[in-house]
């Protein structure tokens, strides 16, 4: 894969570096371990997902790379800062936005950006036209003066998208961003995503959808039970399997997801039919 | 700073979307101050009960009253609301003081105290209780009530963040009424039983109390007004080193 040009950040190592993260709950069954060694080397401007099946422990990893989660063991670092030893550092130079949009729903569109780029520094006049810009920019013009509370969930996505944006991060994490979206919403998402990508931010996404992944990422690791069991770019992981299964048939990247996390498209027909049975 | 401003500003952007959340904070506490007094008045009559100073004992209820109106704060709630809605962990990711979450959240409870103390005296004026500490003392007992009603929400909020509950942040609310009630609420300190009076100098919503007693029945007493004043000082310190250190830790 070539490496695409650092527009953005002044640092040239991997935009997220993780190495042996682990995280442990501890609950009165016992000790849960939700992320179990993971490593991983994202790079510069490069959009990144992160796939795996419920509980694999994608939300947890990501929310201990945002400085939302105390690590275990480990360590973890976002353009060249270390998550722990310097959180803010590390805020400034990352956009979140998490699974199930998290909006303030009293709030306006426009007062909820013109408050995130008051708390990221802007002066009141910037961070004024700050909000305009990314009320285009996610075509929410219209509805920004109404509350959130009326928003529609592909709205609201786009909403919590641009108040990530904000502060222009160098590296944005989306958890599920396009989950329970309706196909148009999830496109619009998409492109926006290839926008940002483009000027040069480094995109870092979980996702269930596997179309999304090959649709969108240049590279892709799979999490499996709170440990890394694939990574690579799509075309590297389908040309592995195809090898490795033999035959001329191209594997999608289903199969690739269904292999490395030890399930069956048979077991997973299986389970379907006793739902629905 | 201005990050505790951005925020409080939004946090009393909230409060005046819910005006109807401010009137039944007032009613709750007046309707006690009518009952308190309709019950004991005639017990208490003023030409002859030394510790009312002259005044009916609506004057002596009035204390009481504001406590109670400041224990109402919305703030915890609606942090509740935002743990749950996810945008708690929006406000964390961004580089702010933790300092700043807390405070700005309570700098709208800080400004709903002060017009609702404010409102609460002056509905009471007409029924003839007077501040006998003058307008300066009137302004200290608003204060001292939009005060205390700022610290009680910050430790209500400190309940919020450990259950992330909104029943049980609801159901913490009610340690108050035995702080309220284990107070020389009804009659002086002195003449309370011992054991009464042993728990009312423990308790340090006594000092609150006995320092708006102070204001709105004697002249301005600095003896008895600053360890009101120092109460809130004290624990208001507590609530926000707690607070932060909560919000740090929050996983």
């Amino acid at each position: 894969m070539e490496a695409k040009p650092n527009l953005k950040s002044k640092w040239n190592g991997p935009a997220v570096l993780a190495e042996g993260l682990v995280k442990h709950y501890t609950s009165r069954e016992g000790t849960v371990e939700a992320v179990r060694g993971v490593d991983l080397a994202v790079e510069t401007a490069e959009i990144f997902a992160f796939l795996g099946p419920n509980g694999a422990g994608k939300s947890t990893t990501v929310r201990m790379l945002t400085t939302l989660l105390s690590i275990t063991s480990g360590r973890a670092e976002v353009a060249g800062i270390d998550v722990e030893r310097d959180p803010d550092g590390a805020r400034r130079r990352i956009g979140v936005a998490l699974q199930e949009a998290g909006l303030d729903p009293r709030q306006t569109g426009r007062e909820l950006l013109n408050l995130h780029g008051r708390l990221f520094g802007l002066s009141p006049a910037r961070s004024k036209e700050r909000a305009q810009e990314l009320l285009e920019l996610v075509e929410l013009e219209e509805a920004a003066d109404r509350s959130i509370k009326g928003y529609s969930g592909g709205m609201g996505r786009r909403l919590d998208l641009a108040a990530a944006l904000v502060h222009q991060p160098e590296i944005l994490f989306l958890d599920e961003p396009t989950t329970g979206l309706d196909p148009a919403s999830r496109l619009t998402v998409w492109d926006e995503l290839r926008r940002i990508n483009d000027e040069g931010t480094t995109v870092f996404l979980t996702t269930q959808y596997l179309e999304e992944a090959d649709q969108l990422c240049d590279r892709l690791a799979i999490i499996d039970d709170g440990l890394i069991v694939r990574q690579g770019t799509p075309s590297q992981l389908k040309a592995d399997l195809r090898e490795r299964r033999g035959g001329s048939e191209e594997p999608s990247l289903d199969d690739v997801f269904l292999d490395a996390t030890g399930r069956t498209r048979e077991r997973a027909a299986g389970e379907v039919q006793r739902v629905t049975a | 700073m201005s990050a505790v401003v951005a925020l409080g500003q939004r946090s009393l952007r909230e409060v005046l979307r819910q005006p109807d959340a401010l009137f039944m904070t007032m009613f709750i506490p007046l309707f006690f101050l009518v009952v308190n007094t309709g019950q004991a008045a005639d017990i208490f009559p003023s030409d002859s009960t030394a510790f009312l100073e002259g005044q009916g004992y609506g004057a002596f209820q009035l204390p009481i009253t504001l406590l109670l109106a400041a224990s109402f704060g919305m703030a915890p709630l609606f942090l509740v609301e935002e743990i749950e809605g996810g945008y708690f962990d929006k406000l964390r990711a961004i580089p702010i003081p933790r300092y700043s979450i807390v405070l700005g959240r309570l700098v709208a409870e800080g400004a709903k105290g002060l017009v609702l103390a404010s409102v609460i005296v002056l509905v009471a004026l007409p029924f003839g209780i007077t501040i006998a500490s003058g307008v300066a003392g009137f302004v200290l007992l608003i204060l001292m009530g939009a005060l205390w009603g700022v610290v009680y929400a910050g430790f209500m909020q400190l309940i919020a963040l450990k259950t992330r509950s909104a029943a049980a942040t609801n159901a913490g609310g009610l340690i108050f009424f035995p702080l309220l009630f284990l107070t020389p609420n009804f009659v002086p300190r002195e003449l309370l039983t011992k054991p009464m009076e042993i728990a009312a100098s423990i308790n340090p919503v006594t000092y609150l109390m006995e320092a708006m007693r102070s204001l709105i029945l004697d002249d301005l007493d600095w003896s008895k007004i600053w360890p009101g004043f120092a109460v809130i000082a004290v624990l208001g310190a507590l609530m926000l080193v707690l607070n932060v250190r909560m919000i740090k830790n929050y996983d």
